[in-house]
């Protein structure tokens, strides 16, 4: 049974639609990104399945049960959904303790208490209960604000932008730690994020949206290699375009044939490379304008017909003025324009 | 002139570059520290000549023993009132969802038109004249007037702090599981309170400061105290004494405000814009809340405001105010124009910070807590030590005006400055160094970047300064010059001879001026309200 699911959703402020016939499930325990640039719906998303806003049209259940339907909705307080927000809302007049303690009920305030300290021990900040919001860095906010939203043992958490306030090194190293603890605690999750490197690490299934649409739902491998769009392709990772005519399965780029099998001979082509699957090895065909290092990589531009492309190689690949160009097939898709 | 030159002649030659950017930050810097004298001087001459050794008044100890007794039972009594009647105002509009409830969100401030003497004045005279539906006298008649017309204070003091900023918060509590109740008492209130505490303390701080309404009710506070020893018993050095009485309390109102506020700022960092999620009330008590608020304006501005307007019409005449009407304009567009001067330079090196601009923004804060009364005293003091030394002659009407100006601008320029600083803090905070790294010295910033950029907000706040200088009336009362009379003044006197009904005409001007800054209140209410994605 699917912890959260949502069928044909729409939510429209005024004459805008921020959401247009949404649909996608979360599996009970699964981590899943919405992943979208900003005015994509994903916050709205979220609000939509905590019952901080209605739905227009569609529904949303929660472990089966409706939570939200056009005229109808289960209160926010009702719902047993955790969320972490943006700036992490703690409550600025309520200790990091406190702040976690908030959500327990019907328990004695003993228990509250140790159970507060517990989940403040389990995110490493049980030296800080006592301070107060404006006392803690940034990252130790995101931590509370996850304890807090996971003490009343939710039925789903969710996460908007979770990450998006901290420096990269902190970034990287507190996803990790916050997915450490939801897996623990088997927590159906879903986090919003711009950010492509965040969702593929972090995500067991994607959501991709673009202007309050579902672009794909799949898990990050399949996305990653089986774009259903050149949009998707390129939210998840840098890529070049071209386009050109299917002949013989192939598309001829400036760069090299394109294999375009599933396309009929004659149709028009719209062909999006990834930078890594761009190889290149001393020869002719293409010109290096430059080499610059690009994390694990370098980054090549080349130019070949007037284009300019950019391909991500092994670092201190040897290259002259030239170099021949075979694009790898993983990463090469092909789209009828 | 002698500023441009430098500036030009540095622009010019290089050579001279150092030294004219040095004159330009010195003349600057000496501006600002005599805007910052210019309002710190009255308070500091009333405590100053206070101690001057004198032989000791019969009746001072009993004056300053009432008024004590008196300001702090107002105080107490009418600021509770206004903190009652203003949160729960603010709770409903900010919480609940009622009929009229976007109406009355901004209809609410409208009472801040009347100063509490013209309303005391409305209702003596509605009493008077046998309209009110009860008699509205003596203390508690003076509680009553203070609490109905100064809850818009609290009121928007809580109205910011339950503004998009929290809903973040309370939403936060809700995915929590905390039920509406839960919301209020655990979330929405605690975080309230610092609001609270300063809109109290800013209610508090009017009524300590108010003259007109407690002398009018015949209660006797520091305020009417200060001006019976003044007045009725010649004795400058005991109206100093307990004019600096008052300067104390003023001050413990000024510290709680300012811990309060600081106390806000941190709170509520969210950036982030959503409409909050109002609790819809059933309808039972969405009557209650729609009565409540409908009668806070009824009582605080409509029915006040009709029953000058009926007097006025009945029992006012053209010639009797055309007088005290030009006697008030001018000294208004005066005075808010000086008073503009003094405010854009504090404002403009508050925000350069340093120990300056700390003190110069600190100086006018003061100002614009110490009542109008006790401002008056210290002016009056300067220039009679000014006197004693021989350097000027007797109190002419020309220095009795100046006088009057100086403390205009002493007690108001903290309100000229606050909307001077929120226009200025538009400005990018690179900007002014950008300027910097491309030559421009401080006159050049302020002139160039600062001026320009905050000129809407000048506009607001010279019609801020011109209403609130037009309301004033104890500086006015002891600093005219003689038989100068503002509409304040005639209003006052009208009132003070028992003649309510001719009162009306003068005290209805004075409302309908104050209505002007509250549309701009208002506007920015709505404003508040304005990036809320959905109702």
């Amino acid at each position: 049974m699917s912890a959260i699911s949502l069928r044909n959703v729409r939510r429209a402020y005024g004459d805008a639609f921020a959401l247009d016939d949404v649909t996608f499930t979360a599996d009970a325990g699964q981590v899943l990104a919405l992943l979208g640039s900003s005015g994509s719906g994903k916050s709205t998303i979220l609000r939509l399945i905590a019952g901080l806003e209605p739905v227009d049209a569609g529904e949303i259940r929660v472990e089966g049960e409706l939570a939200s339907r056009p005229g109808w909705s289960t209160p926010a307080e009702a719902r047993r959904i955790g969320m972490v927000f943006q700036d992490y809302a703690l409550f600025p007049h309520l200790t990091a303790a406190a702040n976690v303690a908030f959500g327990l009920q019907n328990t004695t305030r003993a228990e509250r208490e140790s159970t507060a300290l517990a989940w403040l021990d389990r995110v490493g900040l049980g030296m800080r209960s006592n301070a107060y919001p404006h006392e803690l860095s940034g990252g130790e906010q995101q931590r509370v604000a996850l304890a807090r939203a996971l003490a009343p043992a939710p039925r789903a958490i969710l996460l908007d932008e979770p990450f998006s306030g901290l420096d990269p090194v902190l970034r990287a190293e507190l996803r990790d730690a916050t997915l450490t603890t939801l897996a623990e605690t088997k927590t159906t999750t879903l986090f919003v994020t711009h950010d492509a490197e965040d969702a593929l690490q972090a995500a067991e299934k994607l959501v991709i949206l673009k202007a309050g649409r579902v672009l794909q739902e799949a898990a990050p491998r399949e996305a990653y290699d089986r774009p259903a769009s050149i949009e998707v392709a390129a939210a998840l990772g840098p890529i070049n375009l071209s386009e050109g005519r299917v002949e013989g399965g192939v598309v001829n780029t400036p760069f090299g044939p394109a294999p375009a099998q599933h396309l009929t001979n004659g149709a028009s082509a719209r062909i999006a490379v990834r930078a890594e699957a761009i190889r290149l090895s001393p020869g002719a065909g293409a010109r290096v304008l430059s080499v610059r290092p690009h994390g694990a990589h370098d980054l090549v531009k080349i130019e070949a017909g007037g284009a300019i492309w950019r391909a991500l190689v092994p670092p201190r690949t040897t290259l002259g003025e030239t170099a021949s160009v075979t694009l790898h097939s993983d990463g090469v898709f092909a789209f009828s324009a | 002139m002698a500023l441009d030159a430098s500036s030009a002649l540095a622009e010019a030659s290089t050579p001279l570059v150092r030294n004219a950017h040095r004159l330009d930050g010195d003349v600057f810097t000496m501006l600002a520290a005599i805007a910052a004298a210019l309002c710190a001087t009255p308070a500091i001459a009333v405590f100053a000549l206070s101690l001057r050794p004198g032989e000791a008044t019969a009746f001072g100890g009993a004056l300053l023993r009432d008024g004590a007794f008196g300001t702090l039972a107002l105080t107490l009594l009418g600021g509770g009132g206004a903190l009652v009647l203003g949160a729960t105002a603010a709770c409903l509009v900010s919480l609940c969802r009622f009929p009229g409830r976007r109406v009355f969100e901004w209809l609410l401030v409208v009472p801040l038109a009347a100063p509490s003497y013209i309303l005391a004045y409305a209702y003596g005279a509605a009493t008077w004249a046998g309209a009110a539906p009860l008699a509205v006298q003596g203390f508690w008649g003076a509680a009553f007037v203070y609490a109905i017309g100064l809850y818009p204070y609290v009121y928007i003091a809580m109205l910011a702090a339950f503004s998009s900023q929290y809903s973040c918060a309370l939403e936060a509590a809700r995915t929590l599981g905390a039920r509406p109740l839960d919301v209020f008492w655990r979330v929405a209130l605690p975080l309230a309170r610092p609001g609270l505490a300063a809109g109290g303390a800013l209610a508090m701080m009017e009524i300590a400061a108010d003259y007109g309404a407690a002398h009018h009710f015949g209660v006797t506070t520091l305020s009417t105290a200060v001006f019976r020893a003044w007045y009725a018993h010649g004795d400058l050095r005991g109206a100093l004494q307990i004019a600096s009485i008052l300067l104390l309390a003023a001050l413990v109102f000024l510290w709680f405000e300012r811990r309060a506020r600081g106390r806000a700022a941190y709170v509520g960092r969210s950036t982030r814009l959503s409409a909050p999620n109002r609790y819809i009330l059933n309808p039972t008590a969405s009557v209650g809340a729609f009565l409540f608020c409908a009668s806070l304006i009824l009582f605080g501005a409509i029915l006040p405001l009709a029953w000058l307007a009926r007097l006025a019409l009945l029992h006012g005449n053209v010639e009797d105010i055309a007088g005290p009407l030009a006697n008030s304009l001018i000294l208004a567009s005066a005075g808010a124009l000086g008073t503009l001067a003094l405010a854009s330079v504090i404002a403009v090196i508050g925000r350069r910070g340093g120990a300056l601009g700390r003190s110069a923004s600190y100086a006018a804060g003061l100002g614009y807590a110490v009542p109008g009364a006790v401002i008056a005293m210290g002016a009056l003091g300067a220039f009679t030590l000014l006197r004693e030394a021989g350097i000027v002659g007797g109190l002419s009407s020309g220095i009795a005006l100046s006088a009057l100006l100086w403390a205009y601008a002493a007690r108001f320029s903290a309100a000229g400055v606050q909307p001077i600083d929120a226009g200025l803090s538009r400005l990018a905070k690179g900007l002014d160094d950008s300027a910097r790294t491309l030559g421009a010295g401080a006159w050049r910033r302020f002139t160039r970047i600062d001026l320009p950029i905050s000129a809407p907000s000048l506009a607001a706040a010279t019609l801020i300064l011109f209403v609130e200088i037009l309301k004033e009336l104890p500086a006015t009362l002891i600093l005219r010059p003689f038989d100068f009379d503002t509409l304040a003044v005639r209003a006052y006197s009208y009132a003070s001879d028992e003649r309510l009904l001719e009162a009306a005409a003068p005290a209805l001007l004075i409302f309908a001026a104050g209505l002007a800054p509250i549309v701009l209140l208002a506007r920015g209410i709505a404003r508040l309200r304005a990036g809320e994605r959905h109702p």
